[in-house]
């Protein structure tokens, strides 16, 4: 056990490791993980559940015997570190990386293509990479922005009784590309529900925005708010928001907005009873996965982490662990002897078709030309101290979509 | 609603909110009036502060009067340490290299921060409620009016000290002329160490505002951006400057997201307040109340 | 240079200010140039070329910047803003037009340079802490232009994928291939602030940092020479910009922000105010800080820590070393690296015979 554990933190071992190859060959994975710099909040939590998943795997004998070891970098959310980042894996051997921030996977989009190496942006990043044959190499394997887009402009028809028309709907969002990327579809969902649709920016850093709400509630009297907001700013949101008496029952965010830190940082579950949230991974500590890797941890006479508490952002590193593994395993099937590259890896990714891992994962279908899988969501809802499912896995206005990432692809 | 009374509305939040600022820019203006010195980690004061005060009052579970009082002493202890460990040595030194001090100065703190009380988002909760005030159109959070007390309390407390207490006038006469200072017999890095502990003080009170409104945890260091155009605004020097020109950057912020943002569709909010700088920059560089004394060309 | 100095006797101005001081020189130089254009690309992985990579682009970008606040006395924390400029020129002439990689350059580049003399235009009045504030306003003001003008940055993402640069047909995208691509601009940046610092234009840009008055008074317009560092200045920027554009593939401007520009200074800083040596060292020191450190913490920190926690600790001690150093330079060595290598080198040039 102590070996598996030494192997899998083996960052240590990383210069010039020479592992002893015996018949099971070590396969690499590349972690890029933000823990300092501007989302660190997510990566702390993040990441150790990817590693969690990882050790899980290992210590049930890897992949078919091979271990897999996860090279974790943190890139401070800086560009040229996350180009360094990728550069060392490359080095290391990675065949999949998995790539963290919306800025760079646009700056490795052209290196992952030349170098065939998969790289993985859930949740995040460029919607366009939906489209497998234009962006062969980036796999968003979760609901992109527009999709989030699509999903959260449905789920208010329904909570709006049916239908949009006539209907005030705002979308008050981070004033960043990321913020504006599913600004398009949107409005393409305004013209075509009928509904009226009006954009609150959100400047970066967020930290105040009392102006934006009080327009929402009390000038334009929108009659549901769509959120798309980082770090900080959720939470604040939810504080204007209540302070001014708009109800957050009639509120989505997407899924950057949507985890139990932002809930407690907005002042504790009673302050925000009532507000959607977004989600690619499932929520809560009820999932057999989790329920193994705490028996992992009793058996090595430890407690469970405590960032396993945080299960909205420690299930979606466990998520994208659980994808990238269920990858590598396609791609091993075709070669024994693990020894695999990038493309085979690739292609395993696009053989993923229902891969649920008890219901943590949505029930993916990645093919090689949609390498989204579906962009498929769940809303939870803050409901006596604890999200609450409000509707199962789902996927709106796929049409819409799908025309946006044609359009996109012809650029 | 009326579309006077969503005015009315935007200008009490821009007021309160300017209010907030000005609590910021004070421990910025009290820094350079006494030493000349430009602190880029104003931000990473007012987050550490808050870090100091949660840990208090979550880890030791002590109560919130004897959090905040610890909170001030850490922060007192910080600016003495900080004023004699590094900024004394850079005394004489060009603009640029106190400049770079506090930026790397910055970067220690938001490394310190989360290492050493995790990065997760702790809620310092005040003992006063969420709810609103509603007075006729207006509705005023409680949490803004304790900053706005605060704040006031701080105008009113360093105007007496500087205008009346020996100290204060001393810390003036440093201000004016450190060679003339010492030639009177005043020990001007004492005032100095002074100047950095009371910055301390305001950040201390800064953290509690803004922690308790932002919760408390990285990212309570980007307040700092907002006290350039309030300081340049007011004036580097002057602590009625940094209420003045809070309170311009709060009311022209709201009434930029208000009135210019859906003509032009994005957030003109943050850069509003960076533009209306430009301006004073340069038609009156030394801001409303500062001194006239500006290194011009 | 490393090499050893005696029996040099300079006899005229011209002499004293020669690219080469020393008859020895062009040999150190010759050698510098057959280890980096030949031994070292042929010796390493290409993993450490690729951070030789970013070192150039660093280095290109901190020599700018070094004009303008180490040999003419004005203050920028603008630069990040002005290497967007050049990326989003080049990048807009590459896809909309399909220009050639040169002409995108120099566009880029000179775009820049416009930009940053408007920028500047404040420092004809104001200096110091306040020159500091317009630029960083300046900073805000392009960043908000070019993620909201849509005309510029090309949609609601704000980045433009550029094609990779080919020269006679032949496509430069691996990092070796881009590794010579660079080395000739970081070759080229070095001469050319060399040379500029020993023309008329560099001594007023120095006449104006020791003394902006004097300098007046002795003939120099300081309006123009001072929009002209701030133009200069922005050029550099704008070319490292584009050739950051080129390395990644992409123009994006999330790539270009404040923290950019604070690198730069810190950079400068480090290396050394004033000096081409010193933007050099502080370029590599910088870029190298945290891959160093998260190095030494690989292999050392699991003997301090545990190994879940290492994870953690590696990046906050990263950034608290960060800005730990740039103090311990400021009140240690306030000439930076720079200073310590002449030091070094002045004890040895007596060695071992001391006295």
């Amino acid at each position: 056990m102590r070996q598996i554990l030494a192997i899998l933190i083996g960052v240590a071992l990383a210069a010039g490791s020479a592992m002893p190859a015996a018949a099971n060959h070590e396969i690499v994975i590349g972690l890029q993980c933000d823990r300092t710099g501007a989302t660190q909040t997510v990566g702390v939590n993040l990441c150790p559940g990817y590693h969690d998943y990882i050790r899980l795997v290992n210590a049930k004998g890897g992949v078919d015997g091979h271990k897999i070891r996860a090279v974790e970098i943190d890139h401070e959310y800086k560009v040229p570190q996350g180009m360094e980042a990728y550069e060392r894996h490359k080095k290391e051997g990675a065949v999949v990386i998995g790539v963290y921030g919306t800025p760079h996977i646009y700056a490795m989009t052209q290196k992952l293509t030349e170098d065939r190496i998969p790289g993985t942006s859930p949740g995040f990043g460029s919607a366009a990479a939906a489209d497998g044959q234009r962006y062969p190499y980036i796999f968003p394997i979760a609901a992109t922005y527009w999709s989030q887009g699509a999903a959260a402009v449905d789920f208010t028809k329904k909570q709006l009784g049916g239908s949009l028309k006539g209907k005030k709907i705002a979308y008050l969002f981070f004033d960043n590309p990321a913020g504006r990327e599913p600004i398009p579809v949107i409005e393409d969902l305004s013209a075509k529900e009928g509904f009226q649709l009006k954009t609150f920016a959100v400047p970066p850093p967020g930290v105040e925005m009392g102006a934006q709400v009080l327009d929402i509630a009390q000038r334009y009297h929108a009659d549901f708010v769509i959120a798309h907001l980082f770090g900080r700013s959720p939470s604040v949101s939810i504080k204007e928001l209540k302070r001014v008496g708009y109800p957050l029952r009639k509120v989505v965010s997407f899924v950057w907005g949507s985890a139990e830190a932002d809930i407690e940082a907005a002042g504790g579950w009673s302050v925000a009873e009532g507000y959607n949230v977004m989600q690619f991974a499932g929520v809560g500590t009820d999932y057999p996965v989790l329920n193994e890797i705490r028996e992992m941890y009793k058996k090595e006479g430890k407690e469970a982490p405590k960032e396993m508490a945080s299960t909205v952002y420690y299930n979606r590193g466990v998520l994208i662990a659980a994808l990238h593994v269920e990858a590598i395993r396609n791609a091993v099937k075709g070669k024994p002897d693990g020894k695999i590259t990038g493309e085979d890896v690739k292609k395993g990714f696009e053989q993923i078709n229902n891969f649920t891992l008890g219901g943590l994962v949505p029930p993916l279908k990645i093919t090689a030309t949609d390498h989204e899988g579906g962009g498929l969501v769940q809303i939870w809802q803050v409901k006596g101290g604890k999200f609450e499912k409000q509707t199962d896995w789902f996927h709106a206005y796929g049409d819409v979509v799908a025309k946006h990432v044609k359009d996109a692809a012809k650029k | 609603m009326l579309d006077w009374q969503f005015s009315l509305l935007l200008l009490s939040n821009g007021v309160l909110i300017g209010l907030m600022y000005a609590l910021i820019a004070l421990g910025f203006v009290l820094v350079y009036k006494a030493t000349d010195a430009i602190n880029f980690a104003q931000g990473e004061f007012v987050m550490i502060a808050g870090f100091v005060v949660v840990a208090f009052l979550l880890s030791y579970k002590a109560p919130l009067w004897l959090s905040v009082v610890c909170g001030l002493a850490a922060m007192i202890a910080f600016g003495f340490g900080l004023e004699r460990a590094v900024l004394r040595k850079l005394i004489g030194r060009p603009v640029i290299a106190v400049v770079m001090a506090t930026i790397g100065l910055a970067a220690v703190l938001r490394g310190i921060g989360p290492l050493t009380w995790g990065a997760d988002t702790k809620n310092l909760a005040l003992p006063i409620s969420d709810e609103p005030f509603v007075l006729g159109p207006l509705f005023i959070p409680p949490i803004q009016i304790v900053g706005a007390v605060v704040s006031l309390a701080f105008l009113a407390g360093f105007g007496w000290f500087f205008l009346k207490s020996r100290k204060g006038i001393a810390m003036r006469a440093v201000a004016d002329s450190q060679q003339v200072a010492m030639a009177m017999g005043i020990n001007v890095e004492r005032y100095f160490a002074l100047a950095w502990a009371m910055t301390g003080v305001v950040s201390a009170l800064g953290g509690v505002v803004w922690g308790s409104l932002l919760g408390v945890d990285v990212h309570l260091a980007l307040v700092g951006f907002k006290v350039f155009p309030v300081v340049i605004l007011g004036g580097l020097d002057s602590i009625p400057g940094a209420i003045v020109g809070g309170l311009i950057v709060g009311i022209v912020e709201n009434v930029a997201a208000g009135y210019v943002d859906p003509y032009v569709g994005g957030g003109t909010k943050d850069f509003a307040p960076y533009v209306l700088m430009i301006l004073a920059l340069m038609i009156r560089p030394y801001g409303i109340f500062g001194k006239r004394i500006i290194e011009r060309i | 240079m490393i090499h050893r100095e005696c029996g040099v006797l300079k006899t005229t101005y011209e002499a004293d200010m020669a690219l080469y001081p020393l008859p020895i020189a062009k040999w150190t130089v010759a050698a510098l140039a057959v280890f980096f254009f030949v031994v070292l690309p042929l010796s390493v992985h290409e993993y450490y070329l690729s951070v030789v990579n970013l070192c150039s682009i660093a280095i290109i970008g901190a020599l700018g910047l070094n004009i303008l606040v180490g040999y003419t006395g004005q203050i920028s924390v603008g630069h990040g803003a002005f290497m967007s400029v050049g990326a989003y020129t080049a990048a807009n002439f590459a896809v909309r037009l399909g220009a050639p990689w040169p002409v995108n350059l120099l566009a880029g580049g000179l775009m820049a340079a416009a930009v940053g003399a408007v920028v500047g235009m404040p420092s004809l009045r104001i200096k110091g802490l306040y020159l500091a504030i317009a630029t960083l306003a300046g900073q805000l003001i392009i960043e908000w232009t070019i993620n909201h003008v849509t005309f510029i940055s090309g949609g609601v993402q704000a980045s433009i994928e550029v094609p990779r640069p080919e020269i006679f047909g032949y496509r430069i995208a691996s990092q070796v291939q881009m590794y010579f691509f660079l080395l000739v601009f970081v070759v080229l940046a070095l001469v050319g602030t060399m040379n500029l610092m020993r023309s008329r234009i560099g001594r007023a840009f120095i006449a104006i940092r020791d003394h902006d008055i004097a300098a007046e008074l002795i003939g120099i317009n300081i309006f123009r020479y001072k929009l002209l560092a701030f133009a200069v200045s922005s050029f550099y920027a704008g070319v490292a910009g584009v050739l950051y554009t080129y390395y990644l593939g992409v123009a994006n401007y999330e790539q270009f922000q404040i923290n950019v520009s604070i690198d730069y200074l810190a950079m400068i800083i480090i290396g050394g105010l004033g000096s081409v040596q010193g933007s050099v060292f502080g370029a590599i020191f910088v870029t190298l800080l945290p891959i160093v450190i998260r190095y030494a913490m690989e292999a050392f920190g699991g003997l301090f820590f545990s190994e879940a926690s290492v994870l953690n600790i590696i990046p906050n001690l990263r950034l608290i070393l960060f800005g730990a150093l740039i103090i311990v330079f400021l009140v240690v060595e306030p000439e930076g690296l720079n200073r310590l290598w002449r030091n070094i080198r002045s004890y040895f040039r007596v060695w071992p015979f001391a006295y």
